[in-house]
């Protein structure tokens, strides 16, 4: 009896393990090499272990002035999850506390939108801005990925504001708050947990966004990721090991971020899920 | 958000029945070289008084559409500007480009659904078992299995994809192992392996949403249910399949739906893996025509194909999701 248990278990382990195995193979070998040479990188056969050098790193970030990248992903980043914070609080704040059928279909709405393909407004976007000549610009961009972000951000807060019970603004109005303090003051000191959720996974969006990003705005204003997309069809080796350098720095703070708000990330993803 | 999103799509729709196109004018020029003058036949952009070119816009129904879908074969690229018209060369270059290009959008079509429905089962199953295996495990590991497992899930799509292809490029890692076993696959060279891998991509990017849905619906099964049914003499496979899988059915189908919606708009993994030589997504097919080809009339074309995709792909499931909502009250 205690023999089988043993052993399933050793299969239950081994099976996770491998999973684990997969799950970070891709990225721990691209920071692996990132450290290296190209002729140590993609060598035959593989070599564990090869002299670490830095220099991928120097040349992308001093040379090729990768920073500025990193800036316009936070300039990028920073504007997208404030605005749509703070749009989607309202919206998802009135929507909660409304009941009537213009609410209904205005979340129905927002689902249907959150389903549509980004490039289906792509060339539509493209010719407006390029009407009003506002095409490549910090705040085109912003605005788009807000939009963009608008529907699933209006969703879920919706989902965290429906479970603040309803007596606790009426509690706020009773004791001489107006609607919006009795928001500002109650609802949201309690809704923190939700709103940071709900911030971090805008801030993916914005931060993980490629198709907008690489054909809104040009060359100086490009985000990390759209800059690193010259990586690849990169054939020459130097390009294409400043690629890799590049794959590694835009992952890193994602792994931060994972480390940090683990419980936050889980919550957000299970929050449409299970409350149904 | 009825601005930035109804706008451009109702926009969108309005450009993709539209042509615009520089006016052009025939000119004759002297050209004056020390071997003599002769006079030359050019065209040059019809300026406006403002000094900008005209363009000439007009409506052209469903020209771009049938162009896109491929029923309209041999006519040139850009309705617009005809070619120059003494060059025989230029017409015949898009006539022999056509017939590769004919089937575009179903080509995108079919393998945005290929990926769809290939991916889909797979998503469900493994994510189902890795929710299992870590809902068994002690509790001190499940912390560990659950970040590694959200990193592919929250990397950069683009990075994602990139880091794979480095993994199976000629000389890397993946490629190396097979070899040890004696088998040697370029992968990026052909097209039935390009699409597996982009496939692969897709299952190794998905399946943390759906561990990660499943294992908190796994917290959720009521353990006093569990129990008695464990008292009535049912085994564990019998308790998972008649009191686990009920009460996780809601989840299947929001990850299905939400997989679905995601999975129809693929457009990093194709872009980065095959940089569209074999395979096209219908998310490619719009940015490739817009930026390769520069226009936006046979984009937006395109993109309202796409729309009309989805809606075929998701009006049944929500339809059913709403009706069985309204039951539930």
């Amino acid at each position: 009896m205690k023999q089988p248990a043993r052993v399933w278990s050793l299969l239950l382990h081994l099976a996770l393990f491998a999973w684990l195995v997969i799950a970070c193979l891709p990225i721990v070998w691209t920071a692996i090499i990132s450290l290296r040479q190209y002729v140590d990188a993609f060598s035959v056969p593989v070599k564990w272990l090869a002299p670490v050098t830095f220099e991928n790193y120097s040349r992308l970030w001093i040379d090729k002035a990768f920073y500025r990248n990193f800036l316009n992903t936070a300039i990028v980043t920073f504007g997208t999850v404030s605005v749509s914070l703070t749009v989607g609080c309202l919206a998802g704040y009135a929507l909660s506390r409304y009941r009537g059928a213009v609410g209904f279909w205005l979340l129905i709405t927002a689902l249907v939108f959150r389903s549509l393909p980004h490039s289906t407004l792509l060339p539509s976007f493209y010719v407006m801005f390029d009407a009003l000549g506002v095409r490549n610009e910090y705040f085109t961009l912003i605005l788009v990925l807000v939009a963009i972000n608008q529907p699933f951000t209006i969703w879920m807060l919706r989902s965290f504001f429906v479970n603040i019970p309803q007596e606790l603004d009426e509690a706020a109005l009773v004791d001489g708050c107006s609607r919006f303090q009795a928001f500002r003051r109650v609802i949201i000191p309690v809704m923190w947990p939700g709103v940071v959720t709900t911030g971090l996974f805008s801030f993916l969006l914005a931060y993980n966004d490629f198709l907008l990003s690489s054909s809104l705005v040009n060359a100086e204003r490009m985000t990390m990721p759209a800059a690193i997309a010259n990586a690849i069809s990169a054939d020459s080796e130097a390009f294409l090991m400043q690629g890799v350098a590049g794959a590694v720095s835009i992952t890193i703070p994602l792994i931060l971020l994972v480390l940090l708000f683990q419980r936050q990330i889980v919550a957000g993803l299970t929050q449409g899920a299970v409350k149904g | 958000m009825l601005l930035l999103l109804a706008l451009p799509l109702a926009v969108t729709f309005y450009l993709s029945v539209r042509s615009c196109a520089l006016q052009m004018e025939v000119v004759t020029v002297t050209e004056s070289s020390p071997f003599g003058t002769k006079e030359v036949v050019t065209q040059r952009a019809v300026m406006g008084p403002d000094g900008r070119a005209l363009s000439v816009c007009r409506f052209v129904g469903l020209e771009y559409f049938r162009k896109v879908l491929g029923l309209d074969v041999g006519d040139g690229d850009q309705a617009g500007s005809a070619a120059p018209p003494d060059a025989s060369g230029a017409g015949a270059a898009p006539a022999a480009a056509s017939p590769q290009r004919a089937t575009e959008f179903m080509g995108a079509l079919r393998f945005t659904l290929l990926y769809t429905f290939a991916t889909t089962p797979f998503v469900l199953l493994l994510g189902f078992a890795l929710a299992l295996g870590v809902n068994q495990v002690g509790q001190r590991w499940r912390p560990m299995y659950i970040s590694a497992s959200l990193l592919p899930f929250i990397i950069t799509p683009v990075v994602g994809a990139l880091a794979i292809k480095w993994l199976f490029r000629d000389n890397g890692l993946v490629p190396y192992f097979l070899s040890q076993f004696g088998i040697s696959l370029f992968w990026m060279a052909q097209a039935w392996s390009a699409r597996l891998l982009i496939i692969l991509y897709g299952i190794w990017h998905v399946v943390p949403f759906a561990f990660i849905v499943f294992y908190a619906g796994l917290q959720s099964v009521p353990q006093d249910s569990l129990e008695a049914a464990r008292i009535d003499g049912a085994n564990a496979w019998q308790r998972l399949l008649y009191v686990t899988l009920p009460h996780l059915a809601p989840l299947f189908v929001f990850v299905t739906l939400i997989h679905l919606m995601d999975a129809y708009r693929v457009f990093e993994p194709v872009m980065v893996l095959t940089q569209g030589a074999f395979t096209t997504s219908v998310q490619y097919l719009t940015y490739y025509i817009l930026l390769q080809e520069n226009n936006p009339y046979k984009a937006s074309a395109a993109a309202v194909l796409t729309t009309a995709g989805i809606a075929v792909l998701l009006i049944p499931l929500l339809m059913r999701t709403w009706k069985e909502q309204r039951r539930g009250g």
